[in-house]
This record gives C-alpha cells, sequence and structure tokens, in this order.
C-alpha cells in the first residue's frame, strides 16, 4: 500500500483556545507563574470584553480557523516524555494529567514508569574560616517520571507537547525524545553508477 | 502634595492602586503592614470619615468558600495556574510538619500550601474541556501502519531527536542539535560487495545484532542542518559502496571479512593427510582431491572449522570440531 499522505493542520493559536476555553481573568493572569505565556496573554485579554467572562457565550462568538495544508504530516513512532522535579509528588499529579490529556486525545500510551531517582550530594565546610573538622552535607533529589506515546502523528504531537508544556508546573524540567520515521530518500533507491559504471574490475 | 507615606491599609491590592495615582507627586514608601499609623497632614486633604483621621478598619468578612455551591463550575473558580488560596479553596487541608504533641497546621496562612505548585486548574473536568477544544487540531495516525512491523518496512529511516524545556535565564540548550539516525541494511538496496565495503566504511557504527546502523550528528549548530548532514552522509555511503575501485582486486585473505575454508591452509592440510594416509598411487592427484573433497567426513570438518573461525568459540564448537577430526582420521577411541 502507498504509504498514506496525512494532512498538516496549523495550528491557529494554541493560547486563544486556553484563554477562551478556561476564561482567563485579569486577576488570574495576575499571579500566572508561568513566565513564557503571561505577557503573551495579557496582551490579548485585555482586548476583550469583560462582559464575556464566564459564559459559554465567549466559545462561540470567536471561531477558531483550522488551515489545512497538503504538506505530508510527520509520523512519530515513539515520543518519550521525561520529566524531572525534585518532588514526587508533584511528578504523581503532573502524570495523572499527562495521562489523562492522553486519553482524552486518543493517542496510545506506551509504558509510564519511574526511573530511580539521582541524590547528587555535596559536602561543604560548615565555618568560614577553619574547623575543617566540622562538615555540612547537602543534598539534591532528581526524581524523574517516564511517559511513552506510540504512533503519534506529527500534528497530534505539537498540540499535545505544547498543552502539556504550558501546564509544566515550576520546577519541574522536561526532555522530549521523539522518533520520527521516514522513508528512503529517492536517490538512495538505486546506486547512480548503474548508468555510468566506471570500472569492472572483480572487487575480489 | 503632602507626603502619603505612612497611611497605609490592610489589603495588598489597595496599596498597589492607590500607590499608582499618587506616584507623581514626589517620593514615597508604601507599606503593607496589618497597623495603621496615623498622619497629621493628610487629614484636611482626604477629609476622612473620623475626625481623627483614621479608617475603620474592615473587616475580612467569611471566606468564599461558605458562598460556594456544590455543582459550581470548578474550572470557573481555578482558570490558570494561580497560587493556593486558602480562601477559594472548599477543602479542609492540612499541611505541615506537626509540633510536639500537635497536628499539621491548617490551610489559613499556610505557607507550606503556597509554596507547592498545585494542580487545581488542571481537575479532570478542566482537562476533558481542553482537549474538546484541541481535538480538531489533532490529526489520526493511519490505520494501514498498526504493527511495528508494517511501519519498519515502509519507513526504515528513523531520526531520533531530543527538546528540552527548563527554567532559566535561556530557552534553548545545546543538546537539542543532536540527532540520530537509523537504518537497517537490509531495507537499503545493497549487493554482497557493497554491503562489505558499507561494514567497512562505517565501522563502529554498525550493530551486528540488530542490523542498524547509527548515525550520530552533532557538529553543526541546528538540527536541521544536522538532519541534512545526516542524510547526505547516507547518501554519500550508499553511493561510494556500490563504486568498484582498481584498488580493491588487490584484496588478501587477511582483508576478509569471514573465513572461508575453500583455499586455506586448513584444506591444504587435511588433503594431504589424508593422501598420504590414502596413498596407493592410482589416478591423477587432482581427482583424487575432489573425491576426498566429496566425502561426507571432510565436509563436517570444514563446517566445524568455519564455524570455530567464524563465530565464538563455544563448548558445542569445540566438541563438534574433536568428532570431525576423529571421523576424518578415523581415531575411533
Amino acid at each position: 500500500m502507498a504509504a498514506p499522505l496525512v494532512v498538516r493542520r496549523e495550528l491557529f493559536s494554541l493560547v486563544n483556545i486556553l484563554g477562551g476555553i478556561s476564561q482567563l481573568g485579569p486577576r488570574g493572569l495576575g499571579a500566572c507563574s508561568n513566565h513564557r505565556k503571561c505577557s503573551q496573554t495579557r496582551f490579548e485579554l485585555l482586548q476583550r470584553p469583560n462582559t464575556f467572562f464566564h459564559t459559554a457565550a465567549y466559545l462561540s462568538s470567536t471561531p477558531f480557523t483550522i488551515t489545512v495544508t497538503d504538506e505530508p504530516d510527520t509520523l512519530f513512532q515513539k515520543v518519550v516524555v521525561l520529566v524531572k522535579a525534585h518532588d514526587r509528588a508533584v511528578l504523581d499529579s503532573y502524570e495523572f494529567f499527562a495521562t489523562m490529556a492522553a486519553k482524552e486525545l486518543g493517542i496510545t500510551m506506551g509504558k509510564v514508569f519511574e526511573p530511580p531517582k539521582d541524590i547528587e550530594r555535596l559536602t561543604l565546610l560548615k565555618s568560614v574560616h577553619i574547623y575543617k573538622k566540622h562538615r555540612v552535607q547537602y543534598e539534591m533529589r532528581t526524581h524523574y517520571r517516564s511517559i511513552e506515546l506510540l504512533h503519534v502523528t506529527g500534528c497530534t504531537a505539537q498540540v499535545y507537547l505544547e498543552y502539556i508544556q504550558r501546564n509544566l508546573p515550576e520546577g519541574v524540567a522536561m526532555e522530549v525524545t521523539k522518533t520520527a520515521m521516514e522513508k528512503i530518500p529517492d536517490h538512495i533507491l538505486e546506486p547512480m553508477w548503474k548508468d555510468h559504471p566506471i570500472d569492472d574490475k572483480s572487487s575480489k | 502634595m503632602a507626603s502619603f507615606g505612612s497611611k497605609v491599609f490592610l489589603l495588598l491590592g489597595r496599596t498597589n492602586v492607590s500607590g499608582v495615582g499618587y506616584r507623581k507627586t514626589g517620593n514615597r514608601a508604601t507599606y503593607a503592614t496589618a497597623l495603621t499609623v496615623n498622619s497629621s497632614s493628610t487629614n484636611k486633604a482626604r477629609g476622612g470619615k473620623g475626625s481623627t483621621g483614621r479608617r475603620p478598619k474592615r473587616g475580612t468578612g467569611e471566606p468564599r468558600t461558605e458562598k460556594m455551591a456544590l455543582d459550581q463550575d470548578w474550572t470557573s473558580v481555578y482558570p490558570a495556574a494561580t497560587p493556593f488560596r486558602a480562601n477559594a479553596v472548599p477543602l479542609p487541608l492540612r499541611m505541615g510538619y506537626p509540633v510536639k504533641r500537635g497536628i499539621p497546621p491548617e490551610k489559613k496562612g499556610n505557607l507550606e500550601l503556597i509554596k507547592i505548585p498545585n494542580f487545581l486548574h488542571l481537575t479532570p473536568a478542566a482537562i476533558r474541556k481542553h482537549c474538546e477544544a484541541l481535538k480538531p487540531f489533532c490529526t489520526e495516525w493511519p490505520s494501514a501502519l498498526d504493527t511495528d512491523a508494517k511501519c519498519d518496512e515502509l519507513f526504515p529511516v528513523k531520526i531520533q531527536s531530543t527538546d528540552y524545556v527548563s527554567a532559566g535565564p535561556s530557552i534553548r540548550n545545546p543538546s537539542a542539535r543532536v540527532v540520530h539516525m537509523k537504518v537497517k541494511l537490509s531495507s537499503l538496496n545493497l549487493d554482497d560487495h557493497a554491503r562489505k565495503k558499507m561494514l567497512k566504511l562505517v565501522g563502529d557504527r554498525y550493530c551486528k545484532d540488530s542490523d542498524i546502523l547509527t548515525i550520530k550528528t552533532e557538529s553543526c549548530p541546528l538540527r536541521q542542518q544536522n538532519y541534512d548532514y545526516a542524510m547526505y552522509l547516507l547518501t554519500v555511503l550508499y553511493h561510494e559502496s556500490w563504486k568498484i575501485e582498481p584498488w580493491e582486486a588487490e584484496k588478501t585473505r587477511a582483508d576478509m571479512e569471514e573465513y572461508s575454508w575453500e583455499d586455506s591452509t586448513s584444506q591444504k592440510n587435511i588433503l594431504d593427510t589424508l593422501l598420504r594416509i590414502n596413498a596407493t598411487g592410482e589416478g591423477e592427484e587432482a581427482e583424487v582431491r575432489e573425491q576426498l573433497l566429496g566425502r561426507e567426513e571432510v565436509l563436517e570438518y570444514k563446517d566445524s572449522v568455519e564455524t570455530l573461525k567464524n563465530e565464538e568459540p563455544s563448548e558445542s564448537n569445540m566438541l563438534r570440531y574433536k568428532e570431525a577430526v576423529r571421523k576424518v582420521l578415523k581415531v575411533w577411541q
């Protein structure tokens, strides 16, 4: 069967969607801890009238345009999301959120497991001057959580990852490893020497 | 205007707002403490409620949780990531380490609850709402590619790259430019000579057990550049391995990848030995040699020697060789 062409959908603005659904108010925005989106959302929301606050009419009033292009979608065989934090409880909640989001969006999940934690310890001198025998020890614990998604298209991966990353709590880092599949490029299918043979001597 | 400085209010929000209004007239400092301090000069300007100039302290009133209905829409109470507000969360939470013979402190004014990131804005109802809105932007996975085997057959080239998200002075991470490209050599159009030459060119990057060639590119500063370089390398390797150079004709036995028994010292030795054992002198030597080669024991000996040389030596291989030698030399013990 020929390779199926999956059209690519452009994301209009994820901020608009989240702003619309969650009905962000100026109060919620002021205390927004996510620095990345703060300035962007504030500018957009100040333009919206406050009368549309907390009403369902807000959603239907602004239609989100979905543009479909003919560019073939990338296919990801595996997307592995590794989250790192200093608190195990935060990672538990985040894992629940990520797995539920994947289920709602219809993404098949592979393994969801917890790699063993890393503890980095330092031993420092307790006093500013002398007293070598008296030290103090600190440690930094990094807990991990790994979520594997299988058979994701490029558009779905972009949507899911952006959603996940915008809701990443403070103090949590993420590494996303994507394995994309591709066909063999056309110029590798046949050797180019067949039409123009260089040497006819035997190899061995 | 007179200095506003020491006039303070209970609520933080108020302080900020009034600070903005009076900022233009000189330096002032707004403090947020729970005490009201007397200020003599602003009395006349304000014309405040009391004759003493003190605004009566406003009570806090009952917390919002008392007015919350049981079936309210929680997604509108916590629409986005916000710190924990004890007055807005109708849960009897306690957090903190209890002092001796005590219980964990209550939620009112609890710093531990404010410090930890909360997921109150991501309740299942909120997630469902978000996903409903995100659904139109997702695309379906093609149904014909359900198994890994089909994917490998149609799309053999795998490109692996990593993205990093963390808080810090910069959102860039230099490790994000690394690209790993994995191909199975069996999916490329290579003949015997081309495959052997490709393996020699590639060296360590090939894994014999899984038949996967891995090309890791990190020399370029951008991921797109590294990807293009990896594809370029694959193209060059492929075409070079099909090329037959004139000096390849000088390939000696030592350059061979695998041990082959034909025309080897082992074959010469065994044939000489057998000829000497059966020294009858009839017929040509070449015919006798061919006859000997066709014999079953000699073929078995050939197999055992080849397995010993090509694969890792093990107990079973050695035993097989021993049995083969016994049969060829007809030594029964």
